[in-house]
């Protein structure tokens, strides 16, 4: 491998890492104040392809009467422009779920049994919903910038959507560390995560943190989904392997940690990325859930935990 | 911060993960019937594989009613027609569930025959069904090679081999050589879904380059996960450094679709392109626009032969279900029906063993498939040619090999975008 492959590759990875981290956020959120795994992610991921799928194709499906009338409902909803509808979108959609479903489950600082069958459920019924919906037919979002020819720096070669799903992921997380680190909410959410019960004797409303939180992990999921979509087909059974991923990396994040979730997001794209350049591309799932296997054994507290040692992370 | 304990979170996430994927569920049946024929059909309706699951099932009950509109099949034993009865069962593109429903329609509901098995993976776990309960199978959607080299006698395949398929390939590749369209001696890249599928084809390939020395070269081939590759970037930076001529890949339609996605946005140009039987799908068309043009495929069927009695199939399908065919799927699906309605009637009987020695006899003439004759080998697997397609700008696809069935010139090399 000479120079320009290398920091080709190293580009890759972080590109890849960007959408990573995107993905996991949601999760970390959830399971940080909650300690439920939302194994229904992948389906709010879905869901949010698909809101952004349908908003781009919306003109396609008016009556040519009201794109007449009104022409601005002729042009297509750029899916980075549904991408950042689908935060308010999802934020109320993920409330409404945590109200009518996930607020009736028993708390515990650990997660229950409970809460991973009730999210397992959820996400099979997200699935369904999908199939009665849009059946079963791989779909995808078809934009000017899908087949354009990649931007040059020097030797480095960037395509265009994945350069700007890349910066709509890292601004969006950006923006979610500084609001966590910042506004009341994100403290509320900070302090849960550390320590429940000081955090309820300071003051911090704990059933309206859990609610808000459930929204904002759902708000993610549909963001990092529409992101997503830019770069993939996808279908109602879509986002498993992403799910997966997502798991892993809050893992290597040490499940609470935003900025783990950040380091956990790199790991693993540049793991991905790298490895295949040694051993054949097929053995790349095995590499990742091999090093899940790693941490597990070795980092229980996964990266953040490391690092905790040296200076205080998040 | 706090930290949870992962080991416990995660031991019980994964376990309660693989008890939930292993759980059964609900599928449509019906129990068999004295007055007719019972066949089963096992094919995935829902899940990854529903789209072409649906197509192939839509292929079995075009045959079915037409046959069954005729009066049904002569049963010389019971001395009179009687209608196909079908028990479904909707996989759900699970290869467990499939087998297990296989065995349910062959032990249970008693059929006389069961069709189904699509992709490969789930027609390999349905195979080893027949010879254990001495059912004819034919699958509609499985063409690995390794399902038929096992010896098994109740085991038969509508579908050509994948190695005939990457044989083709590289034949059709030599052809444009031989025409002086591309030049002797190019290299190529392959990049292969790690499955009977993609290792079929990938031997079909080099068998061919075995043969016919001085045309092709491969310099660079290897595997990648299917399912669960989600980005291939890296595979794809292995494919461009190694400088090759030709790139060929196999791969299912959502993998298709991401990797050429990629392979466009990373500026990356060959002098031919192919991705199996994948290419003129019309959800990488509508994905891809533009980016699929050139991009050429073997196929096992297109409407566009031009056989008298494909304007037939096809008006009948789009009766039935309010379609066209859009692909090959429901072709050998409906011709699988139709051979083993013919083998019925040979073996004038509904048992099992004479209505499979009468399956290994059979042929039908008058085959919608290429080469127009429907037929198995004596290792179950019939072998008709493929037809290579070629995607051409405006939607436009043509058949450019077999000649005799060629709808137009096959473009090459690709035009540089």
């Amino acid at each position: 491998m000479n120079v320009e492959d290398f920091f080709n590759l190293l580009k890759d990875a972080v590109l890849l890492a960007g959408i990573y981290a995107a993905m996991s956020m949601g999760m970390t959120v959830i399971y940080g104040v909650m300690k439920i795994v939302n194994l229904a992610h992948a389906g709010f991921m879905m869901l949010g392809a698909y809101f952004a799928f349908e908003l781009y194709y919306l003109p396609e499906r008016l009556p040519a009467s009201w794109v007449e009338r009104f022409p601005l409902l002729g042009h297509h909803v750029d899916p980075i422009l549904g991408a950042t509808l689908a935060l308010p979108t999802f934020f109320l959609f993920g409330m409404g779920v945590y109200w009518l479903l996930v607020r009736w489950l028993p708390r515990s600082d650990q997660p229950t049994l409970a809460s991973l069958l009730l999210m397992f459920g959820f996400w099979q019924v997200l699935q369904n919903a999908g199939y009665l919906i849009w059946k079963n037919e791989d779909r995808s979002i078809f934009t000017a910038r899908t087949i354009s020819p990649p931007l040059h720096l020097g030797f480095l070669s960037f395509s265009v959507d994945r350069l700007v799903v890349f910066l709509a992921a890292v601004s969006c997380v950006v923006l979610l560390q500084i609001g966590m680190k910042r506004s009341w909410f994100g403290m509320s959410v900070r302090s849960l995560i550390q320590n429940p019960l000081a955090s309820q004797i300071v003051g911090v409303n704990e059933e309206k943190t859990r609610r808000l939180a459930f929204g904002l992990g759902a708000s993610l999921a549909g963001f990092a989904g529409a992101l997503l979509a830019m770069l993939y087909t996808f279908s109602p059974d879509f986002g498993s392997p992403f799910q997966l991923r997502s798991f892993v990396i809050i893992v290597l994040g040490g499940l609470e940690s935003f900025s783990g979730v950040a380091f956990g997001a790199l790991v693993l794209a540049l793991v991905e990325t790298f490895s295949i350049q040694l051993v054949p591309a097929s053995y790349q799932a095995a590499i990742s859930y091999g090093l899940l296997v790693v941490v597990l054994l070795f980092l229980p507290k996964g990266i953040a935990g490391l690092l905790e040692k040296k200076w205080r992370v998040a | 911060m706090k930290h949870g304990s992962v080991p416990r979170f995660a031991i019980c996430t994964l376990l309660l993960i693989t008890l939930l994927a292993f759980a059964p569920t609900a599928s449509h049946s019906s129990t068999a019937d004295e007055n007719a024929i019972s066949i089963g059909v096992v094919l995935p309706v829902t899940g990854k594989e529903g789209k072409p699951g649906q197509y192939q099932k839509e292929g079995i009950e075009t045959a079915i009613k037409k046959i069954n509109e005729a009066g049904g099949v002569f049963v010389r034993d019971q001395g009179k027609k009687l209608p196909f009865k079908v028990v479904f069962y909707d996989d759900e593109s699970d290869a467990a569930k499939s087998a297990s429903l296989a065995e349910r329609c062959m032990i249970s509901d008693n059929v006389t025959a069961v069709l189904g098995g699509y992709s490969t993976t789930l027609g390999e776990a349905e195979s080893v069904m027949a010879d254990r309960h001495q059912t004819p199978w034919i699958t509609t959607g499985a063409g690995a090679t390794s399902t038929f080299s096992r010896g098994y006698q109740f085991a038969f395949g509508a579908l050509s081999p994948i190695t005939v398929l990457g044989s083709d390939t590289a034949q059709f590749l030599g052809n444009l050589m031989d025409q002086h369209k591309l030049k002797k001696g190019l290299t190529v890249a392959m990049a292969l879904e790690n499955t009977d599928h993609g290792i079929d084809y990938g031997n079909g390939i080099n068998q061919w380059i075995e043969k016919h020395p001085g045309y092709l070269k491969v310099v660079f081939s290897e595997k990648f996960e299917y399912p669960g590759t989600t980005d291939f970037s890296g595979l794809l930076q292995k494919v461009k450094n190694a400088k090759a001529d030709i790139f060929l890949a196999d791969a299912h339609l959502q993998d298709y679709i991401t990797m050429h996605r990629q392979y466009l946005q990373a500026g990356m140009h060959h002098q031919m392109v192919s991705y199996g039987a994948r290419g003129p799908d019309d959800a990488a068309r509508k994905a891809l626009g533009a980016g699929t043009d050139y991009i050429f495929a073997g196929l096992w069927w297109s409407k566009k032969l031009n056989y008298p009695q494909i304007q037939q199939f096809v008006n009948d399908y789009k009766k039935y279900t309010g379609h066209e065919p859009d692909s090959w799927y429901a072709a050998p699906a409906y011709e699988s029906v139709r051979i083993l309605a013919q083998a019925i009637e040979k073996a004038g009987t509904l048992d099992r063993i004479k209505v499979r020695d009468a399956l290994r006899k059979a042929e039908l003439k008058d085959s919608i498939l290429p080469g127009a004759i429907f037929k198995f080998g004596p290792n179950g697997q019939t072998g008709y040619p493929f037809l290579i397609v070629q995607n051409k700008p405006g939607d436009k696809v043509d058949i450019v090999l077999p000649k005799q069935a060629a709808t137009g010139d096959a473009v090459a090399p690709i035009p540089v975008r």
